[in-house]
């Protein structure tokens, strides 16, 4: 007795062209975009038609597809189960997935399970119900009591006298202060050495918490950078999800009730993620309770607030003059020893 | 039999489940069961589940078991390979499977 | 006298098949752990395998199972797995001579012995796929109590043979001798697998052939092609009626405590009452072909 007759195998889209081409044919089908960023494809053919494929980027699922000629939830089952298999050898235990939401029920079905859902846009799951529960428990045991409990998220790329200003009032503010480093590894600088200057530059408050950042906070799987056919959607979707995991898991696990944020004048991307969070943690009717959001007018120095990307420019002309001017010691001397470019 | 890292057995077709196992944060045996017929069967699942990772001596771990209508005795294969599995186990006890 | 026409492959590791495959009614089932099972499923699949045979869905049907060949890392789990399962048969792939029968019979006895099974309760099942298989194929046929059966396994073989599948001929030494040798150890001789399942002619000529070499059955992919060779082997109506005087007689004469059998006035030897006890068995397995 044999088995269905699709075989399913993997294949490296980088390498294959003639697989990625097929691979590309079936995602436009499907009206998805083939993404340059996925690393392997699992694919399930049928006397040499493409039947399936779905992608890996990191620990993100994307690039799903099956052929209109073979839509049946036994195909998408046997190739999300496949997906598992594969993820899990290359040590990708937790995964995550962004669809639209009339996918949602599908993907329930392969195993998945909702984080956050934006109505008519997009949706994100992740492989296990204990994901996003696991880390709320260990978000919990450094709950502290207090009235007003406030939350940043910093990528501190690098940590700036801007971020240690923001730091400062905002703990100023509150009982109890939790402050999060962005964890995703995308940035000019390391996460280690990011965290190191955070942790550096913040001694010293005494009503604060810093944590290291999560999957489930401004990471890859909830920025995912292309995902659907009109780019404008893009980051108007995925703000959304973010802060929506902070209002529904995070804020909850820690009680925190501010979100404080600084003025964005230069950065049009930050700018509306500040705009957003108002929407998304304040005023949309959703499961956690409204979380107040507090903007803080930037720190100017010589009258120009001061900003990581202003740094990084300064940093790149090597004019260190400047620059001492607007990090801290720590900073600097990182900066000096290792982003440096040479003269 | 102690579940020492992320482990997976079985496919999502039916008749079949897919069983993830992973080291418990809080030392605690968490088991969780989907099931497309978990209003007949659920129980039934639940037992054959528990009564599985107890004769395999599991005390701790997260257990989740996305079941596509399999027969109980695919239900205990299953597992059994994802405990294996996540346990690193080579040497197998026999009695403690059947 | 125990029917082997029919042996259904079931991948190991698929439980749907394994949940549902006693449906079809096959003479025998083989689970597969080897060529069907992938490298990542090896073990995952020995235990759906060890589970199904304990469910009682397969009480009443013969149980096979083909285990990996010993001298890989899972043979022997394959075969713990087994033997402690309750298969009725294992089957050990690629046996080139009687030591590899000698080799396997030793661990069935040791892990029945752990297991508290009947020594003796499982028996064997050798699949020649090689030169070497084939040459020695009386030895291995003959090298246990405890075989019930041999096969041909034609892939590897005509590979070995530096041939491919064609009409037959590339298989007709081969399975001449693996059915002499059969006979003559008084077990059964199962013929290759017909990969083709849409090609019902093709495959009713191979059964015609094995089934006139004298081949006892086949080893199957499809559920489909159960009926075909069952029907393929059942007697004719004649063949029936005929074969019900001859027990008949056969009956009547050792009621009448007589040592030679009549029919019409012809004596009827031992030979043909045994193949008319083997027409009607299959006659009532499958019924007259149609």
């Amino acid at each position: 007795m044999t088995d269905n007759t699709i075989s399913f195998y993997i294949i490296d889209p980088h390498k294959n062209e003639q697989e990625r081409a097929d691979v590309a044919k079936l995602l436009a089908q499907c009206d998805l975009d083939f993404e340059n960023t996925v690393e392997i494809f699992v694919v399930g053919r049928q006397n040499g038609q493409l039947a399936a494929c779905a992608g890996l980027d990191g620990n993100i699922v994307k690039c799903v597809a099956t052929s209109p000629d073979w839509r049946g939830e036994s195909l998408s089952l046997r190739l999300m189960g496949e997906m598992a298999h594969v993820a899990y050898e290359l040590g990708r235990h937790h995964l995550f997935l962004f669809t639209r939401p009339y996918n949602v029920e599908a993907f329930q079905g392969c195993g998945f399970y909702l984080l956050a859902e934006v109505s008519d846009q997009c949706a994100l799951m992740e492989n296990t119900p204990f994901g996003i529960r696991n880390y709320c428990q260990s978000l919990a045991r450094l709950r502290k009591d207090g009235q007003k409990i406030g939350g940043i998220v910093v990528n501190a790329n690098p940590f700036t006298y801007g971020h240690q200003y923001l730091i400062r009032t905002a703990a100023s503010q509150c009982d109890w202060l939790h402050l999060f480093v962005v964890a995703e590894d995308a940035s000019f600088i390391s996460y280690r050495d990011r965290f190191a200057l955070v942790q550096e530059g913040v001694k010293g408050i005494p009503n604060l918490t810093l944590h290291p950042g999560s999957q489930y906070m401004v990471s890859r799987a909830t920025f995912p950078d292309y995902f659907f056919k009109d780019k404008g959607m893009v980051g108007e979707c995925c703000t959304a999800i973010d802060l929506l995991l902070f209002r529904n898991y995070i804020a909850p696990a820690l009680g925190v009730t501010h979100r404080f944020v600084g003025t964005e004048p230069f950065c049009p991307t930050t700018r509306k993620y500040n705009d957003d969070m108002k929407q998304w943690l304040q005023t949309e009717p959703t499961r956690g309770s409204p979380i107040t959001v507090v903007e803080i007018p930037r720190t100017a120095v010589d009258g120009t607030p001061v900003s990581a990307s202003q740094v990084r420019r300064l940093l790149a002309d090597r004019d260190l003059e400047a620059l001492t001017k607007l990090v801290p010691e720590s900073t600097l001397a990182l900066l000096k020893n290792k982003y440096m470019p040479a003269a | 039999m102690k579940i020492v890292k992320e482990a997976l057995a079985g496919t999502l077709e039916s008749s079949d489940l897919l069983v993830k196992v992973a080291p418990s944060p809080t030392d605690t045996l968490e088991v969780m069961v989907q099931s497309e017929v978990i209003r007949q069967f659920g129980e039934q699942i639940n037992k054959v589940v528990r009564e599985t990772l107890e004769k395999m001596g599991v005390t701790a771990g997260q257990i989740l078991v996305d079941d596509k209508g399999a027969l109980d005795c695919a239900i205990r294969a299953r597992l059994q390979a994802a405990v294996l599995r996540g346990a690193d186990c080579n040497k197998i006890e026999w009695s403690r499977l059947s | 006298m125990k029917l082997r026409r029919s042996m259904l492959f079931v991948p190991g590791a698929n439980a749907s098949m394994l949940s549902t495959v006693f449906i079809y009614k096959p003479d025998s089932i083989m689970f597969d752990l080897e060529d069907a099972v992938s490298l990542r499923e090896k073990d995952s699949a020995r235990l759906l395998v060890f589970h199904a045979l304990q469910n009682p869905a397969y009480k009443d049907i013969e149980t096979v199972v083909r285990i990996n060949p010993l001298n890989t890392e899972y043979g022997l789990l394959d075969l713990e797995a087994a033997v402690r399962g309750g298969v009725d048969i294992v089957r050990l792939p690629k046996t080139d001579r009687p030591e590899d029968v000698h080799e396997l019979e030793a661990h069935v006895e040791r892990i029945e012995k752990e297991c508290g099974r009947e020594v003796g309760s499982t028996k064997l099942m050798a699949a020649v796929e090689s030169a070497s298989g084939v040459i020695n194929a009386v030895a291995i046929a003959t090298a246990s109590k405890r075989m019930v059966g041999i096969a041909l396994a034609g892939f590897d073989y005509v590979m070995d043979m530096q041939t491919e599948r064609g009409d037959g001929t590339e298989l007709f030494y081969a399975r001449c001798a693996v059915l002499h040798a059969a006979r003559y150890a008084g077990i059964d001789a199962f013929d290759v697998v017909y990969g083709d399942v849409n090609n019902e002619e093709g495959f009713l000529k191979e059964v015609d052939l094995i089934k006139k070499l004298g081949f006892n059955g086949k080893s199957l992919v499809n559920p489909r092609q159960i009926d075909l060779l069952h029907n393929a082997y059942a007697p004719t109506e004649e063949e029936v009626e005929h074969s019900k005087r001859v027990v008949a007689a056969a009956e009547q004469a050792e009621r009448d405590g007589l040592g030679v059998v009549s029919l019409n006035g012809k004596m009827i030897d031992a030979p043909i009452v045994n193949h008319a006890i083997r027409v009607l068995q299959k006659a009532q397995a499958s019924g007259v072909r149609k």
